[in-house]
């Protein structure tokens, strides 16, 4: 066996030019799929960031059916705000923040123009530690963000333009009206603070109030729709929201980040299965080029099988011999490419690169990482893939008839 | 009982819908020890018979006991330990494993089967000395000339002790001194070692080193029992005639 091992070691070497080539394309192949995967990671976990901490929280807690209802009937299926209440989350390890939010259909008044809007009302003093990030899409001079002006309001730039046609002078009076539980409309007088960037797909049509403000307008004093909830590490979440449950019980529903924006899971599947496609045809490519040595190789080598069958070697034996060789040459190609495409990867960690997600407006910089359970993963796969696709010429090989063989072919 | 005995040995070969009769029913005895030169011109069937005996291929009809016992219908694993317990090849075109030096050409049928390679070494080394290789130990394929890789392919076939050598037209590629002494290394090993040779040629010249030479013309043995001498005789007749 161990003669075996060494012969097909030195065949690899044999033929140099060959074999270069053949790693090339599996260099390109696995480097590249290192590559992209370390992309989508870095992608992926931007986004979930942006999610979690710019926009969603970890977990967030409604009524007990209120995602499913939410359309119909924004604002009957609320739950308490107060600080006992809150306490009570706080108290589950892991939980780091919880902000009360109101989200209901609204509309804004500006002089003589008025347009529906999709309102969200947050607690200024609580919004910011549970979605740290949030604050960055907002520019208001600090107006609204430091909660010292009570009714203070936060426009989208498409809510704006279409409310006073171009932004720019702030602290315009206006008025924000909506409907309570019962249907009953009543207004409060509000002033246009600044503007909020999204920072993910979305309602465009966004106005941002303060919390007292809508529990005012909407007579839901010391209640809320919406609890957003921050923990410590991403890694808890699941964790946590098993605690919430338990502490909250059936009155409440707690949902994780990537149930209430699952357009972002959404997108991430799509991403990964986009890659796993792409990353299938550049493996069956190259796959086959090592399928081609080898057969190429088996037939260079037809006179030799028929030596080695008359000296007295076993099919079994000449089909190890093959597949040796091209395992060997998988797991070389795999180590280079995985290598390669670490160093790529590496590289655009430390350089980050700069994007923006359609229908976004706050750009981010994405770190690519590769993990060494994806390298041994890709490494594994190209070594078992030229395994695989040498089975069928080394198959041949070693079903040849010894007197064929020796003649040549 | 003999080494190799043939009956009637027939072997038919399907070219498309024509079939190539190569063997038309052969006799043949070899005896332990023997030297035999199977003479004939280039496609009267030596090749084929050569394999046939080498249970490299199976004959279509006919009987073949190698050592007393029947070949005939063995599966590959089976044939391919008789080959390497029981016979050494020598080729035409020296048939050496490109990527292995000289000693490893020739432990590699003894390794096939097993052996140790520590204990190989001194066996090894012994043939290598008896075919005049010491100098080439280390030596590729690629680095010796024709001459020293047929003495290689010798060297391989006899590591195993064989109780057959078959040599298919094994000068056919060299010149003829280099033949000569090819030729001369083989009748050597036969008188001092005993191996027992079948060589197949259809040079006439080789002949005259031979024992015993049988003659094979389309598929069929024309004088299965002639001397050395006797043909030399007919062929000096039948150049001059
Ligand atoms: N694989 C084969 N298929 C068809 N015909 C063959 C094959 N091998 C040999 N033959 C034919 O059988 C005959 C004997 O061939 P061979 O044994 O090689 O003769 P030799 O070795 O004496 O030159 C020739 O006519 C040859 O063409
Ligand atoms: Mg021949």
């Amino acid at each position: 066996m161990w003669s075996l091992l060494s012969i097909a070691l030195r065949n690899v070497l044999r033929n140099r030019r060959r074999t270069m080539i053949t790693l090339a394309a599996l260099l390109l192949g696995v480097g590249v799929m290192v590559g992209i995967r370390g992309v989508l990671n870095g992608l992926q976990r931007a986004l979930v960031q942006t999610a979690v901490s710019g926009q969603t929280g970890a977990i967030q807690v409604h009524h007990a059916g209120y995602l499913k209802n939410v359309i119909a009937s924004p604002l009957t299926l609320d739950m308490p705000a107060d600080e006992d209440f809150l306490n009570k989350i706080r108290k589950v390890p892991h939980v780091t923040a919880v902000a009360p939010r109101i989200l209901f259909a609204g509309m804004i008044n500006v002089g003589d123009q008025t347009l529906f809007a999709a309102m969200q009302a947050i607690d200024p003093k609580r919004e910011f530690d549970a979605v740290p990030l949030r604050k960055m899409t907002v520019s208001d001079g600090g107006r609204f963000t430091s909660g010292k002006i009570a009714d203070a309001v936060l426009l989208t730039a498409e809510l704006e333009k279409g409310l006073r046609g171009t932004p720019g002078q702030a602290q315009l009076p206006a008025a924000v009206l909506g409907p309570d539980k019962d249907g009953a409309l009543s207004g409060e007088n509000i002033t246009i603070a600044g503007q909020l960037k999204l920072n993910l797909p979305g309602e465009k049509k966004l106005a941002v109030v303060p919390l007292a403000l809508a529990q005012r307008l909407l007579k839901m004093e010391g209640r809320a729709t919406e609890l957003v909830i921050a923990v410590d590490n991403i890694d808890h979440i699941p964790e946590v929201a098993a605690s919430l449950r338990r502490v909250l019980g059936s009155d409440y529903e707690v949902h994780t980040w990537d149930q209430v924006a699952s357009f972002v899971k959404q997108a991430m599947e799509r991403q990964n299965l986009i890659l796993s496609l792409v990353a299938t045809v550049f493996m069956i490519l190259m796959l086959l080029g090592v399928a081609n040595t080898v057969l190429m190789s088996v037939l260079e080598r037809t006179r030799e099988i028929g030596t080695m069958m008359a000296v007295g070697v076993r099919r079994g034996k000449i089909l190890a011999l093959f597949l040796i060789e091209a395992a060997t040459i998988g797991l070389l190609g795999g180590v280079a490419g995985g290598l390669a495409g670490l160093g790529v990867v590496t590289w655009l960690e430390q350089r980050g690169i700069e994007v923006t997600m359609p229908g976004s407006a706050v750009p981010f910089i994405i770190r690519p990482y590769t993990t060494l359970t994806y390298l041994a993963f890709v490494v594994s796969l190209a070594a078992g893939g030229s395994l695989l696709f040498a089975v069928y010429p080394s198959w041949r090989a070693s079903r040849m008839r010894p007197v064929q063989a020796l003649a040549g072919g | 009982m003999s080494l190799v005995e043939i009956k009637g040995v027939t072997k038919t070969y399907q070219l498309g819908k024509t079939e190539v009769s190569a063997l038309r029913g052969v006799d043949l005895t070899l005896e332990r020890g023997e030297f035999t030169v199977v003479m004939g011109p280039s496609g009267s069937g030596k090749t084929t018979l050569l394999n046939i005996i080498g249970c490299l291929d199976n004959a279509t009809s006919g009987s073949y006991k190698l050592d007393g016992e029947e070949v005939g219908t063995r599966d590959f694993n089976d044939l391919a330990e008789i080959r390497n317990r029981k016979i050494g090849f020598i080729f035409q075109s020296f048939n050496l494993i490109p990527v292995l030096n000289v000693i490893e050409n020739i432990e590699f049928p003894c390794l096939i089967r097993g052996e140790n390679k520590k204990e190989l070494r001194e066996r090894v080394q012994q043939v290598a000395r008896d075919v005049g290789l010491d100098p080439f130990l280390k030596h590729k394929p690629d680095e010796l000339s024709g001459g020293q890789r047929q003495r290689v392919a010798i060297a391989r076939a006899l590591v195993t002790q064989p109780q057959l050598v078959l040599a298919d037209e094994p000068t056919a590629n060299l010149d003829s001194v280099t033949s000569d002494q090819i030729i001369d290394l083989m009748l050597h090993l036969n008188r001092e070692k005993g191996v027992t040779f079948l060589f197949s040629t259809h040079d006439p010249r080789v002949m005259q080193h031979a024992r015993r030479v049988v003659r094979i013309q389309d598929g069929v043995m024309v004088d299965g029992s002639g001397s050395a001498q006797v043909e030399v005789d007919r062929l000096n007749a039948a150049q001059h005639g």
